[in-house]
């Protein structure tokens, strides 16, 4: 085929809704618009909007390590950058000052709206000439329109009448205790809340300074304490995070700083062949593998800006966009066997958020290579379906009900657990919820991932028992965004991990030996 | 409610395709009628609801299934393809090698998913991203035509999510395919049970689809 142009990999577009979609009569396969000899030539396109750039605004310009980002990377920071990005809402100059004042209508403007106009731009109190605009502003603009209701009616038309102006003044003072009222509950909820960030704060600085003086220099000897475990549960200090994940994970796979680089330096090899041999013809007699391995390059390029796109750190252009694409392809070369697998740069990303670069590809490597990992990211499918089947002995002692319900409908594991443990729920939940969960999977391993899953399940139950099999299957590929730690992690806490006395190791290793004897049964549930 | 004499239809519609051919974006543009260029990867299987008043009496519930793209989950996401009743195939128009995979795509779902009739689903080839590709498909409707009518799609368009070109269109072709297929409607009323039909025996071509 003739050589085609490339796509623009990062951005295009991101304001979406303002353009008009022009009616491009578009060839299709339909019998009235089949271009019968030579083709019709495609109607002009819409023009491409003349955009600036978008790699500038989405940059970040962060500096600084890494393991104080999960923390600042919390959701409000995604709904704020979101915001940031939509264009300024324009205004006429000097009205903006009060923000929700309607767009003004036509007058005639007198000395008076001349005047008046004057003391807006100068910050001064402005009074609306329109009526009907004035009762909005009251509602609205308590404060900065204190004065417009006792102004008298203009000179061209009558006065008021004395009943008139008192009904006035008393709706006015009416409305103002109300504004007054209100101002009050949003102040008391705001120092609640700026009070509860306070000991939060406190709590994380005192959980630091234990970790950092006492757990951190006896790591081995204090890890599996009572009160380790316990101030482990109630979520790690965003400072000591990356550093204890790496304890915790470990690193059975003996790999250095240095391995890392020259398993880098292989990559970098590998892309700059690879992107030197591109522009040649297909691989067709190249063995299979190394198609695979060149696949998996355009893979990770692909995937990198679709990891975390709100985020705006990781595309192309951004600050971290080089170190991801770093760590995955020093993983490709490392293990070529396992190969570049979807949902590893969900991982990879939220390991650099938290470590230095030699050290998330290092835990990278090791937690990739923990048994439930390795199969689902090898896609061994039997094992997979063994982890599923554990599950759902857990998930029918402890949520009997719902169980059923997802029987009903057929509505198997495969259906949401792939996505949350292939992403170790990085994907699925807020990034800074997704952390806790990876705080405590570091300290309970592959078990907890299942309990999380069960977790959720039980804090929307009664939500999904009123659910038919769709609207339960796109909840749980797509999990409310304001889903707080308070509540899942109760929820996680309530789940018990045990079936008859048997613990999830043992669930799960009978069900091995189950299926040695009847292998090869691989429908993930028996169909009804 | 329904209206008494209203059917309902209930099809399950796959989507898949290459990874990053745009599936998820295509999705979304059908069902929520927005686009955005910063989609998150789709880690096995995402879904959505399309609801459509096919006509007075027939009100038609398209559940999609959107299929992570990497061949690797091959073996993992055929279990998805189960009852399916339709399928949409895509590429990305300016990546040749996401057409190559097409048949490959077509090949995989055929040999995992067939109608009770034993004929294959009906399933629509998407050229997407075509705001993008113009000139890749210029002169080849053609060839296009071919290569479906040889691959058994029963119809192409190009489309493009971001500037919402012809993703209606593409449903309209492959729900009315659906139902051609369906000989006997008044089976498949039952509403959350997708129930293939055992005697369906032809599949009728519409006109505003690619005639097989």
């Amino acid at each position: 085929p003739a050589a085609l142009p490339a796509a623009p990999l990062g951005f295009t577009d991101v304001n979406l809704n303002s353009r008009n979609t022009y009616e491009v009569s578009r060839r299709r396969s339909a019998p009235e618009h089949l271009p019968h000899g030579g083709g019709t030539a495609p109607a002009a396109p819409a023009p491409p909007p003349q955009e600036p750039p978008e790699r500038a605004r989405h940059r970040l310009g962060i500096a600084g390590a890494g393991s104080s980002f999960a923390e600042f990377f919390t959701r409000n920071f995604f709904t704020k950058r979101t915001k940031e990005l939509k264009p300024a809402v324009q205004s006429a100059p000097g009205w903006k000052l009060f923000g929700k004042v309607p767009p003004r209508e036509n007058l005639p403007k007198d000395s008076k709206i001349i005047q008046q106009e004057y003391e807006a731009r100068t910050g001064r109190m402005y009074k609306p000439p329109a009526p009907s605009a004035r009762r909005k502003n009251i509602e609205f603009e308590p404060l900065s329109t204190t004065a417009l209701i006792l102004e008298d009616r203009p000179a061209n038309l009558p006065a008021k009448s004395v009943e008139e102006a008192l009904r006035h003044r008393q709706e006015y003072d009416e409305m103002v205790a109300e504004a007054k009222k209100r101002e009050i509950k949003e102040a008391h909820k705001r120092k609640k809340i700026m009070r509860e960030r306070f000991k939060q704060e406190e709590n994380i600085a005192s959980a630091m300074v234990i970790w950092v003086n006492e757990i951190l220099p006896n790591w081995e000897g204090m890890r599996a304490t009572r009160r380790v475990r316990e101030l482990w549960w109630q979520g790690l200090p965003p400072s000591v995070r990356g550093k204890v994940w790496s304890l915790a994970v470990g690193n059975e796979l003996n790999i250095t700083p240095e391995l890392y680089e020259i398993f880098l330096s292989r990559a970098k090899e590998r892309w700059k062949s690879f992107s030197e041999t591109s522009s040649e013809n297909d691989t067709e007699d190249a063995g299979a593998s190394v198609a695979d391995r060149e696949a998996s390059l355009e893979l990770i390029k692909l995937d990198i800006s679709r990891t975390f796109p709100s985020l705006y750190i990781f595309q192309k252009g951004g600050p971290y966009h080089d170190l991801l694409h770093s760590v995955l392809g020093a993983y490709t070369c490392y293990r070529p066997d396992v190969g570049y697998v979807q949902g590893m740069s969900f991982i990879a990303a939220v390991l650099i958020l938290n470590l230095e670069e030699a050290d998330a590809f290092i835990a990278f490597a090791n937690l990739l290579n923990k048994p439930c990992q390795l199969a689902f990211f090898r896609v061994d499918h039997s094992m997979m379906l063994k982890y599923f089947a554990a599950f759902e002995v857990f998930f029918e002692e402890n949520l009997p009900k719902l169980f059923l319900h997802f029987k009903s409908y057929s509505l198997t594991p495969d259906i949401y657990l792939i996505d949350w443990i292939f992403t170790l729920y990085s994907k699925s939940l807020p990034l800074d919820l997704a952390c806790r969960v990876w705080d405590v999977f570091c300290r309970d391993g592959e078990e907890f991932l299942f309990r999380t899953g069960l977790g959720i399940l039980r804090l929307y139950e009664d939500i999904l028992l009123q659910m038919d099999f769709i609207h339960i299957a796109q909840f749980l590929t797509k999990l409310p965004e304001d889903i707080t730690s308070e509540k899942l992690f109760s929820c996680i806490a309530a789940i018990q991990m045990q079936n008859s006395n048997k613990k999830w190791a043992q669930v799960f290793a009978s069900l091995m030996k189950d299926n040695k004897e009847g292998d090869k049964n691989h429908s993930p549930v028996p169909k009804n | 409610m329904q209206k008494h004499n209203q059917k309902e239809h209930l099809y399950k519609l796959l989507v898949i395709g290459d990874l990053g051919v745009g599936k998820t974006s295509i999705i979304k543009r059908y069902v929520h009628q927005n686009f955005s260029p910063h989609y998150r990867a789709t880690i096995g299987v995402d879904f959505a609801l399309k609801v459509l008043n096919w006509d007075a009496e027939t009100v038609v519930r398209l559940q999609l299934w959107d299929i992570a793209g990497q061949e690797r989950f091959g073996n993992m996401t055929r279990v998805y393809y189960r009852e399916a009743m339709g399928a949409f195939i895509v590429f990305d128009v300016t990546r040749p090698a996401t057409f190559e995979a097409v048949t490959k795509w077509k090949e995989d779902l055929d040999s995992k998913l067939v109608l009770p009739s034993g004929k294959p689903v009906p399933t629509v080839l998407l050229a997407n991203k075509c705001d993008q590709g113009i000139d890749v498909l210029m002169n080849n409707g053609i060839k296009m035509d071919q290569f479906c009518k040889e691959n058994g799609f029963v119809g192409w368009f190009e489309t493009s999510a971001k500037e919402n070109i012809n993703i209606n269109e593409a449903s309209r072709c492959l729900v009315k395919h659906i139902i051609a297929s369906e000989s006997d409607p008044v089976q498949s009323v039952e509403p959350d049970i997708i129930k293939p039909h055992l005697n369906s025996s032809k599949i009728v071509s519409c006109s505003a689809c690619f005639k097989s």
